[in-house]
């Protein structure tokens, strides 16, 4: 783990602009969860604070907590597509890469491969973040044989059942019945079954949730990046309204992402013999990390 | 000699200075105007137009002000050092390639998709670029052409760039040496006077003390950033 | 497959002046996509992606048996073209050597990705083995595939021969990663006449090799987590509706094609020249690209024979084009011929583009969809331009 791309030049500090000179002394890198993790997001700098997004997004929330769980955000970079996501994952003080419509996956395939021999010993973790149109319709292709080559990674779908930034279009993954545009009439087939077919295509670990629970969601988002970096490939199907399209009345949206919970949305976790193996051990090591800290701590003030 | 390249505002949708037939210079060679010419030449040139010009400004980029190679702190030091010379130079940085949403902050940086908003709102008529990742460098130099009358020096690692007034190439901290005293002998020449002093730092606003920040401090947002077991929050805007 | 840093093996690393120039070379007899693949394998490449189409096929099998005696570090068969060549991308950005190649339909759906290559700042060698579009199906050579590669802003070579498609090849890692280009290299040449025929080929010893890529020099920070920035705009998601927006997107465009006319230079440095000129002085001239240039040339030898006044032009660079040099080359010519394997004529527009009397230039001869071009074919048009009679006999 390298700080120095992200450390500025002695001389220069005092002529940096103040949200760089931030992100450096109060940014989450190098640091632990406890210092800058989702449990005390809003008392450090963030990674991803301005964007674009509608008010009420429950997308730009989510977002937000991905960067803020990263457990290596200096070593991570994200890949996405056309989308509303992107205009937040875009202002993210983490490298963005946004090529063509759907590629975010083969695209990562070729980084994650060419990041391995370039530093064999090092880890960077690369995450794919794109809606369910990129992930699903226009990019499935390219999704499921990233996940059938085993490629390692980690997958997130943003999932607000319809194409929001193209204007609230149809994707595979609407509701059967919701009445979108380019289904005037009713989408008249189901949800693509997103985390079924990513462990029939190998994905190791596999979650589907509405994240309205930050410390929970939080783990998912860890353990997904954790689990791929030794194991394979992994995927997290989030609930991400789009309060537009879908008319949720911005004091409704955390209501409606609570009411997905007993719906569309239910939690469901799948992992490997092997990822969970790697999970309770990445776990077991944070905890005592965690402890060893704690007694330090209190020693420091015996 | 015929000034091949010059300072805006060019138009609208200028032509690039390749199209105009500007080559870059070879090595052991720098461009002014679009002309091959001797280092010194260039650098003599650029310097004369810092010292006259308003608002001379130097614009270090990611390669100079991010602690990633061991060359990083030479350089630095040594831009200081001409900043110094320079009577009432600005460093105005900048720091990534992002476009700024919402809105730049224009007295603390610049950026390379739309440079002519510091450029312009500063009054800045000559400038320094310096560290800038080449494609970057070739866009912002091309806007300032575009769109303002300022002097753009380009003082470059590789291969200079066609569109700056004056394109400097295989920079080296001892180069920056050299251009500092070239602005020392021909600011004597012009008979200006002026104590070594280095640049004020960014104008952006003091800190806040985020380490006593709470939930609370986030108003309407609060909700966003963490609700407590069982609590609905219906009140977010 | 995983990368295989256990099959490194001993090369003595010189630059691309000293290979191409320099170094010692022994003539083999082999295919044009040998050729490509012994000259993959002389360039250090760090990974490739095939995704098979005929005629293509034989050269990225070649590719994968270098990768497994350890000349590539990575290697893998994609899903599809459009897969393939996201992932050169993506891969690209984490600063490391690449080559893919393909050939017609594989070319077109491949293209989206590809044609944003060069905006993307990716210094990636494609290999194109032309083969004609669908419909209706079939996997002759045709290059009509060019034309739709033309307009993206990538350099474009086109290779005569396995010897062409060796030095090109070469030539073409170079020239992608010069810090002033930095965009990706086409190396085109035709399926089957080239690819799957045999020729000498003078090549330069196997445990010799192009120096490595070098992610640091680079008109672009490579998106590793190495370099700065951290917050990185490389792929310029310009998405707003102002003028700063199109602003940025309109010099970014000039930006591509700027890096393409610079790449000029070392087409001169290392391949002599984007053309090539025999008879300077004649009336007539034939301007031919690649398997068209080689009928052209023995066209062009059996009017030495006959005495008759005509030039050669071999065009080597498509892109960027050699206006310039064309144009000057043919100032006082009183015919131009440009025989060519599409229907479109795309390097006949490109000549006629090129010079001030576009009248002089001979539409054709074509020939298209796998057909071969005989010699006698462009005989006709020579004794034409000088008003002979000549028997055509097929």
């Amino acid at each position: 783990m390298s700080l120095k791309y992200i450390t500025p030049a002695e001389r220069f500090k005092k002529y940096l602009p103040k949200d760089y000179v931030e992100l450096v002394d109060y940014g989450p890198f190098g640091k632990t969860q406890e210092e800058a993790g989702p449990g005390n997001m809003g008392q450090f700098k963030e990674l991803v604070e301005e964007h674009p997004m509608c008010s009420g997004c429950w997308m730009a929330y989510y977002i937000r907590l991905i960067f803020a769980s990263l457990p290596n955000p200096e070593d991570t970079v994200t890949l996405g597509t056309a989308g509303c996501g992107r205009l937040a994952i875009s202002q993210a003080a983490v490298p963005f890469i946004y090529g063509n419509y759907g590629d975010q996956n083969a695209m990562a395939s070729g980084l994650t491969r060419a990041f391995r021999l370039r530093f064999p010993d090092k880890t960077k973790d690369v995450i794919t973040i794109a809606g369910d149109g990129g992930t699903m319709d226009i990019g499935f292709s390219m999704t499921m044989h990233s996940w059938i080559r085993g490629e390692k990674f980690t997958t997130i779908m943003l999932d607000n059942e319809v194409y929001g930034n193209t204007g609230g279009q149809s994707s595979g993954m609407s509701p059967k019945g919701a009445v979108l545009k380019m289904a005037p009439k009713g989408k008249d087939f189901g949800k693509m079954p997103a985390t079924e077919l990513a462990r029939a295509a190998g994905c190791v670990y596999t979650v589907r949730m509405s994240p309205t629970n930050i410390k929970k969601a939080a783990k998912i988002i860890r353990r997904a990046i954790f689990v791929a970096r030794e194991v394979g490939p992994t995927f997290i199907h989030a609930y991400t309204s789009c309060n537009i399209e879908y008319s949720i009345p911005t004091h409704e949206v955390f209501a409606d992402a609570k009411a997905q919970e007993k719906d569309r949305f239910t939690f469901e976790e799948y992992m490997t013999d092997e990822a969970k193996e790697v999970i309770e051990r990445v776990e077991a090591e944070e905890k005592a990390a965690r402890m060893a800290r704690k007694a330090q701590k209190t020693e420091a003030v015996n | 000699m015929l000034k091949k390249v010059t300072e805006g505002p060019a138009g609208y949708m200028p032509q690039s200075a390749p199209y105009m037939g500007v080559e870059l210079a070879p090595e052991g060679q720098a461009l002014l105007y679009g002309n091959k010419v001797s280092e010194e030449e260039a650098m003599r040139d650029a310097a004369k137009a810092l010292l006259t010009r308003d608002n001379p400004t130097i614009f270090p980029g990611p390669q100079v002000l991010w602690d990633w190679k061991d060359d990083v702190a030479a350089k630095a030091e040594a831009l200081l050092e001409l900043a110094s010379e320079i009577p009432n130079c600005k460093i105005i940085p900048m720091p990534d390639y992002r476009p700024k949403y919402p809105k730049i902050d224009v007295k603390a940086e610049i950026n390379p998709n739309h440079p002519n908003l510091t450029i312009l709102d500063n009054k800045i008529k000559a400038c320094v670029f310096v560290g800038v990742h080449c494609h970057y460098a070739n866009l912002t130099l091309r806007m300032i052409r575009a769109g303002t009358d300022c002097y753009t020096v380009a003082l470059c690692a590789y291969m200079g760039h066609e569109e700056a007034m004056a394109s400097i190439r295989d920079l080296h901290a001892e180069d920056i040496h050299k251009f500092k005293e070239i602005v020392i002998e021909e600011r004597n020449k012009l008979g200006i006077e002026w104590e070594t002093t280095l640049p004020p730092e960014n104008p952006s606003l003091p800190k806040e003390d985020l380490t006593t920040l709470s939930p609370a401090d986030y108003g309407e947002y609060r909700s966003l950033i963490m609700t407590r077991k069982g609590e609905h929050v219906t009140e977010v805007e | 497959m995983s990368p295989n840093p256990e099959k490194k093996l001993e090369k003595t690393l010189v630059d691309i002046n000293y290979l191409l120039k320099e170094a010692p070379r022994e003539k083999h007899f082999i295919t044009g996509a040998q050729a490509m693949a012994e000259a993959v394998k002389r360039a250090s490449v760090d990974m490739a992606i095939a995704y098979p189409i005929t005629p293509q096929s034989e050269v990225m099998h070649l590719v994968g048996d270098i990768y497994a005696q350890g000349h590539i570090k990575e290697y893998y068969r994609a899903e599809e073209e459009l897969g393939t060549m996201s992932a050169i991308a993506g891969a690209a950005r984490a600063g490391v050597r690449l080559f893919t190649a393909t050939s017609g339909p594989g070319l077109l759906r491949g293209l989206e990705a590809i044609v944003s290559w060069p905006g993307h700042r990716v210094p990636a060698v494609l290999g194109i083995l032309t083969r004609v579009i669908n419909a209706p199906l079939s996997i002759q050579p045709d290059n009509i595939e060019m034309a739709y590669m033309m307009h993206c802003g990538a350099v474009m070579l086109h290779a005569e021969n396995q010897q062409d498609t060796f030095d090109f090849t070469l030539a073409a890692f170079a020239i992608a990663e010069k810090v002033d280009v930095y965009i990706p290299v086409a190396v085109a040449t035709e399926g089957f006449f080239v690819t799957h025929a045999k020729g000498y080929v003078e090549m330069t010893p196997e445990d010799m090799a192009l120096t490595e890529f070098d992610p640091v020099a680079a008109p672009v920070p490579a998106m590793d987590n190495e370099t700065p920035p951290a917050r990185i705009q490389r792929d310029a998601p310009v998405q707003k509706s102002n003028f700063m927006s199109y602003l940025i997107h309109a010099v970014w465009q000039q930006e591509i094609w700027d890096s393409n006319k610079r790449a000029m230079k070392y087409i001169y440095e290392y391949l002599g020249g984007p053309i090539e000129v025999k008879n300077p002085e004649s009336d007539v001239f034939l301007i031919a690209s690649g398997c068209a240039a080689a009928q052209a040339r023995e066209a062009w030898r059996y009017a030495q024979e006959a005495g008759l006044s005509v030039g050669l032009i071999k065009v080597r660079a498509i892109r960027p084009f050699p206006i310039d040099e064309i144009r000057d080359a043919v100032k006082n010519a009183k015919s131009i011929i440009v025989p060519e394997h599409n229907i479109i004529g795309w390097l006949c527009k490109e000549v006629k583009a090129a010079i001030p009397n576009g009248g002089i230039v001979t539409e054709g001869p074509r020939v298209y969809g796998g057909m071969t071009l005989p010699v006698e074919l462009i005989m006709k048009e020579i004794h034409n331009s000088l008003g002979l009679e000549y028997d055509l006999k097929l």
